[in-house]
């Protein structure tokens, strides 16, 4: 079995007490011999819309397509949609997925430069054809890779819908060129399709961005994982995050499996770890109760992979109680974090300058005492901080559009207790 | 709200069956706390409100019918049971263990545990309560070096005593303040062993015991056993009994309410007489502490022991002061030796 799943908490509650909150850490060593356990499917999304055009960016596009496609391992399918106003499929021939071989990637690089850019930029529709592709081979490892860079032109709405009906078909990292597309908008999609966001300021920076990508992505061994969660009647699950590598809600994601039970996904998996919060309300116990609040696995299908019990004991030994379990402490901290940070833009963008010299300042404490450097230093390029163990603070007159497109996108990336200290 | 289901396959059709409809396993047994049939899995937590059904330490009756009875039981205010005992029983003979794991170490109910089961287990092949409280020693030292990474920190403790009754002849021996005592048939009760405790070695040292027991670090144990623990000998002691009595050993969950030897008699005899059996008289003892708070584990042993022919003074005799033999005592701690709460 290559996964385990460790849930880190204190199990212990003050009389009256509620809440239950646990770590659960999950490994896999991947598959075995890390050979897949099922097809793959690749799509690369490269939009051609006319401001792509502007500082070589089309070109820059096609060199990290063409990079990305030579990482594409033998076997996996795979095909480009060029991004226009609709969605044009540029390789293999319309409705069809390649199977890579030194040949079929030979002909996509000879496609790929017969991208233009002209047009205009239709994300949910990009998706939606992506996600008709991805159909033909259900059960694959699916991952798409999507570039932009600009704003989406479909009417308000529309990209929600598409999202809503293709959540979970698929997983998409996105990725903006310069400075005129909106982190929100990448974040929206990223989030619905478990991928990752983030921006490559300069268009010579994409190849190396496509290429880690899509390594990443010949990494996945197995298509979709699932935490099951169990609780106990009159319990119920405040909130299921991932909190490392970033952090990610998955409350909302949950699909009723059972009584009492739900599934949240965790997309593909290869050889690596993650960390989950699980937060449960439950009934108050007595004095020396135990509770099982929760029954965390880790499954794929009907297999179940990895088990870990979230427990509850009720005690009047306040010095058991009042312990704060350093992991939990840690990724409570790690998320308020992007919280801030977000919210720190935010009031930035409204012009409440008071209130996001406060977010800051939380977010470099926070940062700073977390042991977060990266996060630290991208929040550096937007205040100066003069003292991060106090947060304090002071707004830059100056911000570089892209330092404050990086900051946001990257205000989620978390760090693990005591690592990089 | 579904009213139960298999735990093995979820299926809701179970509801008060004993078998689950859809898988044909069996169901768990009732659970304790909301009473759904089959409702307690494997993993001894109910499947519907995911209460423990009861740790199998919680409490624990050992009746040896007329030689020898012990309970012991997690209390009312601690949330498992860091007591541990042992009670063995051939012919007339009896070994008996009563240890208590020191809650600021990790993993106290295992280093009581190994210590009631390693030095029971030696006193079944020699009736030597030093080399048993020695063999036990090293056993909980042990603990800090296996199992979970945190006992590495902060090492299983607890504290022993242990004795052994062959015939009149009573061999007692302890490290902390886990207490034997001779209960003769009137008068208080005599406390064979001496608290390894910081308010005991105040009180030694000419501190007013009144004050001293009211410190904070009254019930600060300065002797256990665990990988910390200094190299202090165990104290022991020799007895032959003249007439009849009772021999006690208890942790410190039952004493705590019964401080002086007076209220202590008074109320193990009563017990005694109230229920007719060992087994009844040490449920109830442990019963008495629960209902004056159960602040702490309880465990209570009860061996009745007599000469074979009764004389008419009834009280131990030995041949130094009752709760030591000066030959084999060592040196109560001194007052910079490190303490464990
Ligand atoms: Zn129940
Ligand atoms: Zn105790």
């Amino acid at each position: 079995m290559p996964y385990t799943a460790e849930a880190f908490q204190n199990e212990f509650l003050a009389l009256g007490a509620t809440e239950v909150n646990a770590i659960i850490t999950v490994t896999s060593s991947g598959s075995e011999g890390g050979r897949r356990t099922a097809g793959a499917t690749e799509i690369i999304i490269v939009d051609a819309s006319g401001s792509m055009q502007a500082e070589g960016r089309i070109s820059a596009a096609r060199q990290a397509a063409k990079a990305a496609v030579e990482c594409i391992d033998d076997g996996v399918n795979f095909a480009i949609i060029a991004g226009v106003s609709t969605a044009q499929q540029l390789f293999p021939a319309p409705g069809q997925l390649a199977v890579s071989s030194p040949q079929t990637r030979a002909d996509a690089v000879r496609s790929i430069d017969r991208l233009q850019a002209s047009g205009g930029t239709a994300m949910g529709a990009w998706l939606l054809l992506a996600a008709q592709l991805f159909a033909q081979r259900p059960g694959d490892i699916a991952h798409a890779i999507l570039l932009t860079d600009g704003d989406n032109g479909e009417r308000h709405g529309y990209l929600e819908q598409v999202l809503d009906s293709i959540a979970g078909r698929f997983t998409c990292d996105c990725r903006g060129v310069g400075v005129n597309w909106k982190v929100s908008e990448l974040r929206k999609i990223a989030t619905a399709l478990l991928g990752t966001v983030d921006i490559v300021a300069q268009p010579s920076g994409l190849t190396a961005a496509f290429e880690q990508m899509m390594t990443k992505a010949m990494g996945k061994t197995s298509a979709d994982v699932q935490l099951k969660v169990w609780t106990p009647v009159n319990a119920s699950v405040r909130f299921v995050k991932q909190v490392e590598p970033e952090v990610m809600d998955l409350t909302g994601k949950r699909t009723e499996d059972g009584p009492r039970a739900g599934r949240y996904p965790l997309g593909s998996w290869g050889a690596e770890s993650r960390d989950y919060h699980v937060c449960i309300d439950v009934p108050a116990g007595a004095a020396g109760d135990e509770m099982l609040a929760a029954r965390v696995s880790v499954v794929e299908g009907d297999t179940v992979h990895a088990q870990s019990l979230v427990r509850a004991v009720w005690t009047e030994d306040t010095v058991l109680s009042a312990k704060i379990n350093r992991q939990v402490a840690h990724y409570t901290g790690q998320a308020e974090l992007a919280d801030a940070i977000q919210a720190g833009i935010e009031a930035r963008k409204a012009g409440d300058d008071r209130t996001a010299t406060i977010k800051f300042g939380r977010a470099a404490q926070l940062a700073h005492a977390s042991g977060n450097k990266a996060t630290e230093e991208l929040l550096a390029t937007v205040v100066d901080i003069e003292d991060a163990a106090t947060g304090t603070v002071r707004l830059r007159r100056k911000v570089e559009a892209a330092d404050e497109m990086a900051l946001d996108t990257r205000s989620t990336k978390t760090v693990r207790v005591g690592r990089s200290q | 709200m579904t009213m139960t289901d298999c735990a093995s396959c979820a299926d809701e059709r179970a509801a008060g069956a004993a078998f689950c409809e859809a898988c044909g396993r069996a169901l768990g047994a009732p659970c304790p706390n909301c009473g759904i049939p089959g409702g307690v899995g494997e993993d001894g937590y109910c499947q519907n409100c995911g209460m423990l059904a009861g740790r199998p330490r919680d409490h624990i009756d050992i009746d040896c019918g007329e030689v020898a009875a012990a309970v012991t039981d997690r209390g009312r205010r601690h949330h498992r049971n860091e007591d541990a005992m042992w009670l063995a029983v051939r012919g007339g003979d009896v070994d008996v263990v009563v240890s208590d794991g020191v809650s600021a170490s990790f993993d106290p109910d295992v280093a009581s545990e190994t210590a009631a089961g390693t030095a029971g287990a030696l006193l079944a092949e020699s009736p030597d309560v030093s080399a048993a409280i020695l063999g036990a020693k090293r056993a909980v030292a042990e603990l800090a070096s296996t199992g979970d990474p945190r006992r590495a920190t902060s090492n299983p403790a607890c504290t022993i005593v242990v004795a052994t009754v062959r015939g009149a002849e009573i061999n007692i021996g302890w490290v902390g303040d886990s207490r034997a005592y001779w209960l003769p048939p009137e008068g208080p009760a005599e406390q064979l062993t001496e608290d390894d405790s910081w308010a005991t070695h105040a009180i030694a040292m000419g501190a007013d015991p009144i004050a001293a027991m009211q410190d904070p670090k009254a019930h600060a144990i300065t002797a256990w056993l665990g990988a910390d623990a200094s190299p202090v000998l165990p104290r022991t002691g020799a007895f032959t009994v003249v007439g009849a009595g009772h021999l006690v050993l208890c942790s410190d969950g039952l004493w705590n309410y019964l401080p002086d030897p007076e209220s202590f008699a008074s109320t193990v005899r009563a017990h005694l007489h109230a229920g007719g059996t060992l087994i009844s008289a040490a449920r109830s003892l442990v019963e008495f502490a629960n209902a004056a708070g159960g602040a702490d584990n309880i465990t209570v042993a009860l061996i009745p022991v007599s000469s074979p022919a009764p004389a008419p003074d009834s009280s131990p005799a030995t041949d130094s002061a009752p709760a030591t033999d000066s030959a084999v005592d060592s040196a109560p701690a001194t007052a910079d030796e490190p303490v464990k709460e």
